[in-house]
């Protein structure tokens, strides 16, 4: 073994001192991987320069492993590892994986200066980089700044190229380098071709283009264009605020449930419930903790669908003990409740900065990372989508149990009348108990979704509490469909409102709409008809 | 036995104990500020006081009425401490603001100062009341939406764009009135300002509630409708009482500005509306001996807790919060009036 290294070695020395001798652009590529591998940094310097002037697409893969820190050596051969990806693949000849279970494998370190002397080829080399985005940006980077030389290149790259995203990168890189080639002919074919498929990514080459052309023709097919993708983009933010202010509205729906069915019920407003929003979070994170300590790496994803019930189970049962220490004395008397409750918010906010300190955060599960590409620009994040989804699955659990169980049925007599229903053999005080648990457990699977778009934060149910209360005074309280309906309204227009002003004045703005809109509905949007004394 | 002890009491301590403490040397001048802090809060909560404690409707924004007027004096303490030759505030020039704003113009002037300080926030409560209170919204409702505006004016305050020092607030004064704030002499005038302030508003408040006019108030907080069907215009006692609790809380605030030094929107938000609330519930809802009472012990408390044990003091706002409503429900003041009725009682029996 030690007799076939120093033969190699010395190999490696005749062939590349001959190489500097002679022609130092003659080296065989195979020889430059052997030069890499071994650690003289001399040699190593000149061979880089060498694989740079010479910019061959065969070392690329090399290149990528070097620029990277991911290139390894066992036995003279060089070899690399993809991140996720337990397999070993030869970065020469060509890029394939190798069996080497049981191998002793080294990995390759190589200075930073060496490293660097790469850096003119890693747009080109990143064109075959293992992570798809990371291809796709390093096509759009050459949109500008290339010549008509660079698509042969890049042509002969992508016929390799499977993914849909960087296949469509590869179109706009050709077409932006058509339109700036200043050949009119390949103009007009970028333009037929973009007509063809518009996309928005195009906007700022073609924007280019209609700056610099003299062709009459060919700027106004490029202005119909730009025109086309602007409509587009508006269209697309519409869509984006949209969908943001309605997920917004299910976080708020699902908190102001709970509120909502627990103020018409008791006349109780329970300060405290963005609290139990925030316990369900951190069962979240005490249940990720909690595998990732004793549970194996693979089963980490189930944590997320583990906590949810969890969360409910514990937020409901926090909520069952606060009314059993502090709410139960307090029903019907909502100020004292409200001031009551207050105290209790206080107390639970300052419990989980001494448990758990100021900021953590919860990971999310990897099939809840990305999202559907519905069209260019415009992205539906999964982790949003599933809160829309799970907010509606609780609204229909909701629904069900109070229009079609009995346990609805009293909730709902109770709400209607506190004293005949108790005359009437309904045990008011255990209505009462479970109806809170529901409540605060409906906030704790809320607190659960959250984890999904924000850190996880001791006071991070005030945040979402004054909304709520809007959303239930909007909606007319203790009134599920009002609920809903305000929930996304005050969503979706505060979003609007964010987009078209800043964020603080569309906040402004929209209190004020909720102040006047309650000159002209007091009661809210769905209040009880006819009289009721107050006093 | 005298009927007004507490009263005594409390002018021997502040008005003779105090002022001997520290012409003495006994008493350090930072004590007496401190004082002269919690006498501006407590008129604030006397403000409370008349609108939830006499009229039953909870309010959210007294912290916000509070801070209007210590803002009033700031913008008059901002321009007054202007280093010569410079025109505007330090951070309008950071904020390439070319001109003094025209809502700051009056605030150059003290006396104008004083007036819009206590109008301002008078107005902005009528306005304010006049819309919530002519729909017959309150209880909950009243809460819910006077803790929002709460809000977007917490939020408004802390932009840079509305030229009010953003979420930094106003700070930095040196002298008030042409007195040097860091002088001991001027410390204790605002000591004693604030004394008397607070005996004046208070012996004003308690016109105000044995007045037909405070009687009323009790009453509409009592049965609202049965006000209504005897042809009382409840809206008009409720905005009234709302402007007068605001303007009162804007004179604390006023006070208070130039002994802190320092006002923030951090100051306004719905939470310091709520422990003003705590105060006056804690010494004795509808009692305005119970908001001065309740102001100062559960200021005094804040200070002494946070030095000594700076994370157990939300525990102990919270338990207190608790135990009020549960326990206390006529405040501290109840309490002891209660135990007084009892001994009464029992040496009734025995003699």
């Amino acid at each position: 073994m030690k007799n076939k290294i120093s033969f190699f070695v010395t190999f490696i020395m005749l062939v590349t001192g001959w190489a500097k001798e002679v022609l130092p652009n003659n080296i065989p590529l195979d020889t430059c991987v052997q030069v890499i591998l071994q650690k003289d940094v001399a040699r190593i310097k000149e061979v880089a320069n060498y694989i740079v002037a010479n910019d061959d697409v065969a070392i690329y893969p090399l290149i990528s492993a070097i620029i990277d820190k991911r290139l390894y050596s066992y036995n003279d051969r060089a070899v690399t590892k993809f991140p996720g990806d337990s397999l070993y693949y030869s970065v020469y000849p060509v890029l394939k994986s190798v069996d080497l279970s049981g191998l002793k494998i080294k990995e390759v370190k190589l200075a930073r200066s060496v490293r660097n002397q790469f850096n003119s080829l890693v747009k080109k080399v990143n064109l075959i980089h293992p992570n798809p985005s990371i291809r796709e940006m390093s096509f759009r980077s050459f949109k500008t700044g290339s010549s008509l030389s660079d698509i042969a290149f890049l042509e002969s790259i992508i016929k390799n190229e499977k993914n849909k995203d960087v296949l469509l990168a590869a179109e706009e890189a050709i077409y932006s380098i058509w339109l700036s080639s200043g050949d009119v002919a390949l103009q007009n074919k970028a333009l037929t071709e973009i007509e063809k498929e518009v996309n928005v990514y195009m906007l700022e080459s073609l924007t280019e283009y209609v700056k610099s052309t003299t062709n009459i023709g060919g700027k106004e097919r490029a202005e119909n264009i730009i025109d086309d993708i602007k409509s587009r983009e508006k269209t697309i933010n519409i869509i984006q605020n949209l969908f943001s202010g309605i997920s917004l509205g299910s976080v708020l729906l699902l908190v102001a449930l709970g509120l909502s069915i627990i103020y018409g019920l008791g006349g109780v407003i329970n300060m405290s419930h963005g609290e139990f929003v925030m316990i369900g979070a951190y069962t979240a994170f005490s249940i990720q903790q909690f595998f990732i300590a004793f549970l194996p790496e693979s089963l980490f994803d189930f944590f997320f669908w583990v906590s949810l019930p969890f969360s409910f189970i514990v937020s409901g049962l926090f909520g069952l003990l606060v009314e059993k220490l502090v709410i139960r004395f307090l029903y019907n008397r909502p100020l004292e409740s409200l001031l009551g409750t207050w105290g209790v918010s206080l107390i639970l906010i300052q419990l989980a900065r001494t448990i758990f300190g100021d900021v953590t955060a919860v990971k999310s599960p990897e099939i809840l990372s990305g999202g559907i590409n519905v069209a260019a620009g415009l992205i539906l994040p999964f982790n949003r989508l599933f809160i829309i989804g799970l907010t509606v699955v609780m609204v229909l659990l909701t629904y069900f149990m109070f229009f079609k169980s009995k346990l609805g049925l009293k909730i709902r007599a109770v709400t209607q009348n506190r004293n005949m229903s108790a005359s009437l053999g309904v045990s008011v005080k255990r209505i009462d108990s479970l109806t809170f648990f529901l409540g605060s457990g409906l906030a704790g699977v809320a607190g659960c979704a959250m984890t999904l778009i924000g850190n996880v934060v001791p006071n991070m149910g005030q945040t979402y509490i004054v909304d709520s209360f809007l959303v239930v005074v909007v909606g007319g309280v203790g009134k599920l469909i009002g609920t809903i309906i305000s929930a996304m309204g005050i969503g979706v227009l505060s979003k609007v409102f964010e987009f078209f002003y800043e964020a603080v004045y569309g906040k402004v703005i929209l209190l004020l709409i909720i102040f006047f809109f309650l000159q002209y509905k007091p009661k809210g949007l769905f209040s009880d008809k006819g009289r009721h004394s107050d006093d | 036995m005298f009927k007004n002890n507490i009263y005594i009491i409390f002018i021997l301590l502040f008005g003779l104990i105090f002022p001997i403490g520290y012409f003495t040397g006994l008493i350090p001048i930072n004590t007496l500020t401190l004082w002269g802090r919690y006498f501006c809060l407590a008129i604030a909560a006397l403000g409370v006081d008349l609108i939830w404690g006499y009229t039953g409707i909870l309010s959210m924004t007294q912290a916000l009425f509070f801070c209007m007027g210590a803002y009033g004096m700031g913008m008059y303490m901002t321009l007054s401490n202007l280093p010569k030759g410079q025109l505007l505030p330090s951070f309008m020039i950071w904020n390439q603001v070319e001109e003094l704003p025209f809502f700051w113009v009056p605030f150059d002037n003290f006396s104008y100062a004083l007036v819009l300080s206590i109008l301002v926030p008078g107005v902005f409560a009528g306005i304010l009341g006049y819309f919530i209170f002519r729909k017959r919204i309150k209880g909950v409702y009243f809460a819910i939406i006077t803790q929002a505006i709460a809000l977007a004016m917490f939020l408004l305050f802390s932009r840079n764009e509305t030229m009010l020092g953003g979420t930094n607030g106003l700070t930095d004064f040196k002298f008030f009135l042409g007195f040097d704030l860091r002088d001991n002499a001027v410390k204790f005038g605002l000591y004693a300002l604030s004394l008397i302030s607070l005996g004046l508003i208070y012996w004003y408040c308690h016109n105000l509630v044995n007045s037909k006019f405070g009687k009323s108030l009790v009453a509409i907080r009592d049965s609202e409708s049965r006000m209504r069907f005897t042809k009382y215009k409840v809206a008009h006692y409720n905005v009234a009482i709302f402007m007068i609790g605001a303007m009162v809380a804007a004179v604390g605030g006023m006070l208070y500005m130039p002994q802190t030094g320092i006002i923030t929107p951090g100051r306004m938000d719905v939470q310091a509306s709520i422990e003003m609330i705590i105060w006056v519930a804690l010494g004795g809802r509808g009692r305005l001996k119970g908001a001065v009472i309740g102001t100062l012990v559960l200021n005094l408390m804040y200070s002494v807790f946070t030095t000594l044990l700076p994370s157990s003091w939300l525990y102990i706002l919270g338990g207190l919060f608790v135990v009020t409503v549960l326990y206390l429900p006529k405040g501290v003041v109840g309490l002891v009036d209660q135990i007084k009725e009892k001994l009464n009682g029992m040496f009734a029996k025995t003699a």
